[in-house]
């Protein structure tokens, strides 16, 4: 065995190790063995502990994947086998030195739950499987046995053979896909696109009815985080420009709508639509008020700049100065509901709502993406200087950008405050602004079905695992940051759209262009 | 493409862009005259003790903004990203110095018979000295753990994606914390030889101003490191280096400069600033929790793009400034002291409106074609 | 109304202490073909900057149709019909040749946010319109079949006539190429030369080109200008550039005109 594989399979074993023992610390462990117990049908009551059994499957599950990933993709069997083992090894000496700890401590009735919060003594007995000393080398031999196994797997499920197979199992696919294609009817395939359009209205139109107000809630922060999305697309993905306070100007819809319908602090009662026109005005004139000083930053300055004005609307809309105009920190209360036909909306009216603003705010960037507007902006985010010397007025289509984002910003706002019925400094902070940045950049810059995922992924799929409630941020987090080491241009990158035939009627190339070269690769 | 010898064009054009920026300029800064004018001048509202009092914390809250802005500006300098989540590796700092006071104060030296004595009660100054140290050494482990972990595989790639990395990482940090540690709020501990609050008495005016031991600690030690650090990164091979990866990366490269290595070591150097940056600030200000290095990261970004970033005395006086600004600022304009942090915004924009590149950023000419 | 497209009256631009074009004087007709010669860092390219924009200069006139058009933003400049290429090829990488082009046309289009939102008949006819424009263009300059590729993906040769469409997009009336067969083979440069000339005799396009190979200036130039260190040392025809003195100093040194003589002198023996 050469040193190379030693050191690094110890490090994999150590990195896991020292994962796992994290995990205990913040009382992961706990709640994945209460998810897998649930899962196997035994409820676990509030309070009480799963019983061991589960948490061994979980180590189980755990130090086959340190095995997994601790097998290299080339070399020997033998090799591979070997770093499977020897990770498992020391991740499994890592775990038994940190049970070995724990034991001692319940020993002598060490209680460190003042520092470390989820080290309390029961916790400790469940990490150590309710066994005692007998648990650390369970811990030792699960680790060891395991880390084998999972190699022993990674070297069998990676093998020539089964790559065949999945190709075989993909040109199967393609094939069969082609043949319905050939198969269908030409007006069928011309016209299919827009029955599954249909398709999905129905269904759209139907959800929000069958499936309870809790998913019209998380539907709704879905939609409205596209909205923002793609407000926020406008500005960073087409133009190019860093922004990172885009959360002032969604204050400014959602206060312009809580303000304008709420009996405190001014006794207004416009009615939701106007109001809503006006939140998306007060937006606009707040994207034009911030971009004119600003046009001639670039890049992080801008980011900065304008993270500190959203900072500066937050800290104003909670300070003193101006509760007499907005509420101060407690907000706006009891914001006036829209109605349709004489009845206030519910959350299925919020729900349609939220789906038309939704696709009109798709249609409108779709519409905008293509234009001579649209690649104005994209081509300033290329190059601004060459830009301007195309002809472009980079200072004005760069406002213009700010202007458009801040429209759909300023919607999405106004529709978030009359559905909360409130509306307060804090609904408006960085955090908001960083979300809708993540989300963005996870779904894939310019891409709309790429933002329709990244806001389902980070906003949705959150709120719907409940369980994961106490570690949703940590998750979050985590998974920002490997969404960027493995998939940097985001779940559903974008493509640029083939124009060429559309300019050349009645032409049908003559090249076949070669496919690495083409630009939705 | 028709033929183009046709008649001269017209030239003409209103460039009302270059109108906008004065007129912002004279607006700002009128209105900011203005309320000095009467504060200061019309009302005479406070007496000097007061401005020095407010002088006094500027200084010492300056010199803490100055030693993570140091770190800020270092990886911008040599990576051109933001590390969002420097902050965090503040955070992280500030409890393992609050860690290591816990510990010593567990630590009983009293001799036999005697009551309990404290290791920390019984030697004030090894124990402050050993929580800086620890401190300083965990937040530069962390911070090389972070580059190592969320960047460093992230370096060819656009802009954007190491920053998201770069949140996402503060993110976890903060949270992991919250876990860990729950999300009270702590005292941070207090040694009696340098009680909060105690401190050598001023006489102004006939009333008392008080420059406290932890201030005086704080802002003398913030002082010695950026001297140091400055120092470092003139004199040493290894700033040279630092300069060197800064400047060209591929250059220095094929000098024989392991740019891997250097980017390392600006990582920790910038975790172990921030670490003395975090226990200063529990010393000072007396808490700990996981959101403590949310803001002061995000103001101290701040001063280092005020004072032009990626500029190392830059970053020192921009924290200085933002420092005084912060404390002088709200008491000066006559405005309520919430808005701090609005007029340490206010004044970075208008700086960087007027100067694009901070106060000592290099003045860029025209981007060259 | 005066007989050149572009003159420029005592150019001067400097960057700190550096001066880069040192009182320029130039006369371009219309119609012509215009090269500017000279060693590398004569200041050619920042002449160039200074005609389109990006360079205010710090005195002297530059007249556009006898208008003076210094210091103009640069997309104004653009607006009236002056249209360049880079030395480094500045394309808009990630997006489509086509798109390269339809941004070309900015200048050409009208429509606006309102056209682009809800299809105006006259945006629609537009659009059309400027589709087909484009991949015109892309066929004048041998790019057809290439419009859906990414202009970063395109060879370089490919990249560089992908330039000049999106310059000619903007239908100009003066064109300034940059070292356009920079980093091109002998076929090539030869074909991007006849390229050129068809510019002129076809579209009537002035052109004041920047170009270090020889052979290619002295082909197609009406009139040639010499630049060192940011002054004007000759100017003339190309066969008055060729003998003169002074230009072949400027490339070979001082007393390189004499050795250029004896170099030729010693041909002339050997080939009789």
């Amino acid at each position: 065995m050469n040193k190379e594989i030693i050191r690094s399979s110890s490090q994999k074993g150590l990195l896991f190790g020292i994962v796992m023992i994290f995990l205990v610390l913040i009382n992961f462990h706990l709640m994945a063995s209460t998810m897998i117990s649930k899962l196997m049908g035994t409820n676990v009551l509030r309070g009480s502990l799963p019983e061991a059994r589960f948490f061994i499957i979980f180590l189980v599950l755990y130090a086959i994947w340190v095995g997994w990933s601790a097998a290299s993709r080339e070399g020997k069997t033998i090799h591979k086998l070997f770093e499977g083992l020897f990770a498992g090894l020391i991740a499994g000496l890592t775990v038994a030195l940190f049970g070995l700890l724990l034991f001692y401590m319940l020993e002598t009735q060490t209680d460190i739950r003042k520092y470390l919060t989820a080290l309390s003594f029961p916790s400790m007995r469940f990490f150590l499987l309710d066994m005692g000393e007998l648990g650390i080398l369970v811990h030792f031999g699960l680790f060891t046995l395991l880390g084998l196994l999972g190699s022993a797997l990674a070297v069998g499920l990676r093998s020539q053979k089964v790559a065949h197979f999945k190709q075989g199992v993909k040109t199967a696919i393609t094939n069969l896909r082609l043949r319905i294609t050939n198969a269908l009817p030409e007006s069928v395939n011309k016209y299919g696109k827009y029955g599954i359009y249909l398709l999905l209205l129905v269904i759209l139109f139907l959800l929000p009815t069958r499936w309870g107000s809790y998913y019209n809630f998380v539907f709704g922060m879905v939609g409205l985080y596209v909205i923002l999305g793609i407000g926020l697309n406008i500005m960073l993905g087409l133009s190019g420009q860093f922004m990172i306070g885009i959360a002032a100007l969604f204050a400014m819809g959602a206060y312009s709508v809580a303000l304008l319908n709420s009996p405190i602090p001014h006794g207004l009662m416009w009615g939701f639509w106007p109001s809503l026109a006006v939140g998306v005005v007060m937006a606009v004139i707040g994207g034009l008020l911030l971009g004119l000083p600003i046009m001639r930053l670039r890049g992080d300055y801008l980011g900065i700049v304008t993270l500190g004005f959203g900072e500066i609307i937050r800290i104003l809309l909670n300070s003193d100065l101006l509760t007499d105009i907005t509420g101060g920190p407690r907000g706006v209360q009891n914001i006036q509901q829209p109605t349709f036909l004489g009845t206030p909306f519910n959350d299925v009216m919020y729900a349609y709502l939220i789906i038309v603003a939704m696709a009109v705010s798709i249609f409108l960037y779709y519409r905008l993406e293509n234009s001579r507007t649209g690649r104005a902006w994209l081509s300033i985010k290329e190059d601004a200087l060459v830009a301007q010397a195309t002809g472009i007025d980079v200072q004005k289509y760069k406002l213009l950008a700010l202007c458009v984002g801040a429209a759909f910003a300023g919607l999405a706002g106004g529709i978030f405050a009359a559905r909360n019925q409130f509306t307060g400094p804090n609904d408006h902070t960085l955090m908001v602004s960083i979300n809708v940045l993540s989300v963005v950049i996870v779904g894939g810059l310019n891409s709309i079905p790429g933002i329709i995922l990244g806001s389902f992924a980070l906003r949705g799929l959150p709120e719907l695992l409940r369980e994961l409630e106490t570690y949703r941020l940590l998750v979050f987090g985590a998974l920002l940051v490997f969404m960027m080491l493995v998939r940097p241009d985001g779940l559903w990158p974008a493509s640029r759209p083939d124009l060429e035939e559309k300019g050349s009627p009645g032409l049908k190339e003559d090249i076949e262009p070669a496919e690495e070269g083409r630009s939705n690769d | 493409m028709e033929s183009n010898l046709k008649s001269p064009p017209k030239l003409t054009r209103r460039n009302y862009s270059k109108i906008i920026r004065p007129i912002f300029g004279l607006l700002v800064f009128g209105s900011i005259l203005w309320r000095l004018y009467e504060v200061l001048i019309a009302q005479q509202a406070y007496s000097a003790e007061i401005w020095v009092r407010l002088l006094i914390s500027g200084l010492i809250i300056g010199g803490v903004y100055a030693l993570i802005a140091i770190g800020y500006t270092l990886v911008y300098g040599i990576l051109f990203m933001i590390n969002f989540a420097h902050g965090e590796i503040m955070m992280i700092g500030t409890f393992a110095g609050y860690f290591l006071f816990e510990a010593t104060k567990s630590i009983n030296v009293a001799a036999e018979g005697s009551p309990p004595l404290s290791f920390s009660d019984a030697y004030p100054l090894i124990s402050v000295i050993l929580a800086f140290l620890v401190g300083m050494t965990v937040a530069a482990t962390a911070g090389f753990f972070l580059e190592k972990i969320a960047y460093r595989p992230l370096r060819k790639a656009p802009r954007l994606v190491p920053l998201i990395s770069a949140i996402g990482a503060s993110f976890f940090l903060q949270n992991a914390a919250q876990l860990l540690f729950s999300p009270q709020v702590r005292d941070y501990t207090n040694p009696q030889a340098i009680a909060r609050g105690s401190g050598w008495s001023l006489i102004i005016n006939g009333s008392r101003v008080v420059i406290t031991y932890t201030g005086a600690l704080t802002f003398i030690l913030s002082i010695l490191l950026m001297i140091g650090l400055y120092v470092m990164v003139q004199k040493t091979k290894l700033g040279k280096a630092m300069r060197a990866v800064a400047s060209d990366k591929n250059t220095a490269a094929l000098m024989g400069i392991d740019v891997d290595a250097i980017i390392s070591r600006t990582f920790i150097i910038s975790g172990a600033l921030a670490g003395a940056a975090g226990v200063m600030w529990g010393l000072h200000n007396g808490l700990v929790h996981f959101f403590v290095g949310f803001l002061p990261g995000i103001k101290a970004f701040t001063a280092a793009v005020l004072g032009g970033i990626g500029n190392i005395p830059g970053a020192m006086l921009g924290g200085m400034f933002l420092g005084l600004i912060e404390s002088l600022g709200p008491t000066a304009l006559g405005i309520s002291y919430q808005l701090k942090d609005v007029i340490a915004f206010v004044i970075m924009i208008v700086i960087l409106i007027f100067r694009p590149s901070g106060i000592l950023g290099e003045v860029l000419s025209e981007e060259k074609v | 109304m005066t007989e050149y497209i572009i003159e420029t009256i005592k150019v001067s631009k400097s960057f700190g202490g550096l001066i880069a074009v040192n009182e320029v004087d130039l006369q371009v007709p219309r119609g012509f073909i215009y090269s500017i010669i000279g060693p590398n860092g004569a200041g050619k390219t920042t002449l160039f900057n200074c005609i389109s924009g990006f360079y205010t200069p710090e005195s002297g006139n530059i007249l556009y149709y006898g208008t003076p058009i210094q210091g103009m933003p640069t997309n104004f400049i653009s607006s009236q019909g002056i249209s360049r290429t880079y030395q480094n090829v500045r394309l808009f990488g990630n997006l489509t040749a086509m798109e390269n082009v339809l941004i070309g046309l900015h200048n050409k289009l009208n429509s606006n946010l309102l056209d682009a939102v809800i299809h105006t008949p006259r945006s629609a006819r537009e659009n059309t319109w400027s589709l087909q424009e484009a991949v015109r263009l892309l066929e004048f300059v041998g790019l057809k079949g290439f419009g859906d590729y990414l202009a970063n993906n395109l060879p370089y040769g490919l990249q560089r006539r992908l330039e000049i469409a999106r310059a000619l997009a903007n239908n100009p009336r003066l064109l300034l190429l940059d070292e356009p067969t920079a980093g091109m083979n002998i076929q090539e440069t030869t074909d991007l030369t006849q390229f050129i000339k068809r510019l002129r005799d076809e579209l009537e396009i002035s052109i004041i080109l920047i170009e270090h190979d020889m052979k290619v200036v002295m082909d197609i130039s009406d009139r040639i200008s010499v630049l060192d260190y940011g002054m004007k040392i000759a100017e003339g025809s190309p066969s008055e550039i060729q003998s003169n003195s002074r230009v072949i100093e400027a490339y070979l040194g001082p007393g390189g005109a004499a050795l250029a003589e004896k170099y030729q002198k010693q041909r002339r023996n050997s080939h009789a």
